[in-house]
């Protein structure tokens, strides 16, 4: 029996029980004689990062562990690049966002980041945070509007910088207040 | 008097969370032309369904016409109603509550209740602490501030989210009730309304702590078993359990719709009742349900309301049948010299419709064609858009906007398309509005 087919029982299992097989029963489960080869089978999946094992040596299923389609070990020579992409796809959404309950859209209109390669009808995804870090491409509110520029933070002065020549960099008069960091842009042709 | 009610600290830990004028705040925090300012939305309704606090400040209420608001405040931004991102934005709240703990209450579209009994290990805090992180998570996150209460049962929690808005945080442990109890009057009180109140009134009891100190046995005898639970929660016991499912199942479906102009049209007012119907129908098949009766609304422009009643001999969710049934008492109800201003429909005695008693005169072979004939119309509306088909009864409120001149300006979001969204399918993703310079 092949590796994945004693995985699939593994999981078979786990479905039914909703715990992990000890080694005694993945012993019954996979036919072995002894738990000396479970042991090897064991370390098998676990080297694949399908399964790991607790601080008391007790089996956990990984994140690998569910759903993951498994088409089969590879043989020989290259690996099926088929079966490493099918490992762990996030979606392109996952991609562009890291906190689901922090992130808008902005739509760009103005011309002032273009040297960083924002045009004017891109969509930028913000994260709302208060706090930024210099050199991060910000969303701050100015004079009731919002500006999209570059966080300048050059001891205790802090100003916001246009990528752009024509634009002067401004530097807030009272407390600056940012909205938002720039997390990832779109744009569709 | 000082005796407190409990001396329990937290049996349970039960949190309210409130968002602080949740409409008008979403509106404002993604728009900074609007922050400081009077922001009114509910336009398209012609009456405020919510305020900001500088129009709170004002004088404003909730359900005050807008007219009435122009004269209170002549600088008032009115906004019609986005619900597409309330509705982002109020799924981001519960989303960011249930990183606290999975029993969650979704109460109403800005409300919640959650239970963090025993979570002070797990979240590394007190109670307290952890309820003064959720709120900073939220108004950090959200961009807009939420009030929360801390309590032993609903009840208490909720009067703490209350004791202090906007952006309050208010922790009631048990042996603190009594505290604030005798500052609040009775009305003030979760299901306590004015004709309870005023029944109250008339045996002296005036403030929430007069309520509570009054024995069980006592609101037993003068009040109806909703109050002997409130009763009970004053006292610190949790008796109100939260429902942490969505909501599967319907005691009533109801649709109104209000249009504007007012119109005296027989025909377009009842296009209208038709649109509701339907609806409404398509909301009970969604959920597998039939409506043993049904009752028609109207309401003039004076705000007169007039209805009638009706139970069928089999129930149905067949769009055709509820409009053919309703159509004589629409014309009972309706006078032509009267100017409406909204229909509305309730479906009531909903049943599974997988057992439906025919009667003898019913046609099975019929039953059965109107099923698939209607499975079909709901597929296409999945597909294509919930108005892509329409009974003809229907077809006059679908010809016209259902609002017409000021009223019917689409919220800012509806007309920002982006490439690739249509009007219905849409990017899950609030926007940030206002001009970026």
């Amino acid at each position: 029996m092949a590796t994945a087919a004693q995985f699939h029982k593994i999981v078979a299992f786990y479905d039914a029980h909703r715990r992990m097989p000890s080694y005694q029963e993945i012993m019954s489960l996979v036919r072995f004689r002894s738990k000396d080869s479970v042991f090897k089978l064991v370390n098998r999946l676990i080297d694949q990062g399908r399964i790991k094992k607790d601080k008391t040596g007790r089996l956990l299923p990984t994140r690998y562990f569910f759903a993951i389609p498994w088409l089969g070990s590879v043989v020989a020579g290259y690996p099926n690049p088929a079966e490493e992409e099918l490992l762990d796809p996030i979606s392109l959404e996952e991609f562009l966002v890291k906190n689901k309950e922090s992130t808008y859209m902005l739509n760009v209109t103005g011309d002032s980041m273009i040297d960083a390669g924002i045009m004017p009808g891109d969509i930028v995804l913000v994260e709302r945070r208060e706090e930024a870090k210099h050199g991060e491409i910000v969303v701050a509110e100015v004079d009731g509007e919002w500006t999209l520029k570059r966080l300048c933070k050059r001891g205790r002065k802090v100003t916001l910088e246009a990528a752009n020549k024509n634009y002067p960099p401004i530097e807030p008069k009272n407390e600056l207040r940012i909205a938002a960091v720039v997390c990832s842009l779109i744009r569709k042709y | 008097m000082n005796r407190p009610l409990t001396i329990a600290h937290f049996p349970r830990a039960i949190l309210h969370v409130d968002a602080d004028a949740f409409f008008a705040a979403v509106e404002q925090s993604r728009n900074p032309s609007l922050k400081g300012k009077p922001v009114i939305t509910g336009k398209e309704r012609g009456i405020v369904s919510s305020m900001s606090y500088e129009a709170k400040a004002r004088g404003v209420t909730r359900a005050m016409r807008l007219h009435e608001v122009r004269k209170l405040c002549p600088d008032a931004v009115f906004l019609s109603s986005d619900y597409e991102t309330y509705s982002l934005l109020s799924m981001r709240m519960f989303a960011i509550v249930r990183r606290f703990t999975p029993d969650v209450e979704e109460y109403s579209i800005d409300e919640c209740f959650a239970d963090i009994t025993g979570m002070q290990r797990a979240l590394q805090g007190s109670y307290e602490k952890i309820a003064e992180r959720m709120k900073q998570t939220l108004d950090r996150e959200l961009g807009f501030t939420f009030s929360l209460g801390l309590g032993p049962n609903k009840v208490i929690a909720k009067i703490g989210s209350k004791w202090k808005k906007p952006s309050g945080l208010t922790c009631i442990p048990g042996w603190e009730i009594h505290r604030y109890l005798a500052e609040l009057s009775v009305d003030k009180l979760w299901g306590i309304g004015a004709q309870t109140a005023a029944y109250l009134a008339k045996h002296r009891v005036f403030t929430a702590l007069e309520f509570a100190r009054k024995p069980e046995s006592w609101i037993r005898r003068y009040l109806t078993k909703p109050f002997v639970e409130l009763w009970q929660e004053l006292q610190g016991d949790s008796v109100l359990v939260l429902e942490t499912c969505p909501k599967e199942s319907y005691q009533s479906i109801q649709k109104f719709k209000i249009f504007s102009p007012p119109s005296q049209d027989r025909g377009f007012v009842f296009a209208q009742l038709s649109k509701n119907i339907e609806n409404a129908c398509m909301k009970a098949r969604r959920y597998h349900l039939a409506a043993g009766g049904a009752t028609c609304l109207l309401r003039t422009q004076d705000f007169r309301n007039t209805g009638l009643e009706l139970r069928f001999t089999r129930p149905t969710a067949f769009s055709h049948e509820v409009i053919r049934a309703l159509r004589p008492i629409f014309d009972e109800l309706f006078h032509s010299n009267d100017f409406y201003r909204s229909t509305g429909v309730v479906l009531f005695n909903l049943k599974c419709d997988d057992i439906i008693q025919l009667t003898l005169f019913d046609p099975p072979v019929q039953i059965d064609k109107y099923q698939r004939v209607y499975r079909a119309v709901d597929d296409l509306r999945r597909r294509y858009g919930k108005h892509t088909v329409f009974l003809g009864s229907s077809f006059d409120a679908h010809a016209f906007t259902q609002h017409v001149g000021e009223r019917g300006d689409a919220p800012e979001r509806k007309s920002l398309l982006l490439k690739g969204e249509t009007a219905r399918k849409r990017l899950g993703l609030p926007m940030f509005l206002g001009t970026v310079k």
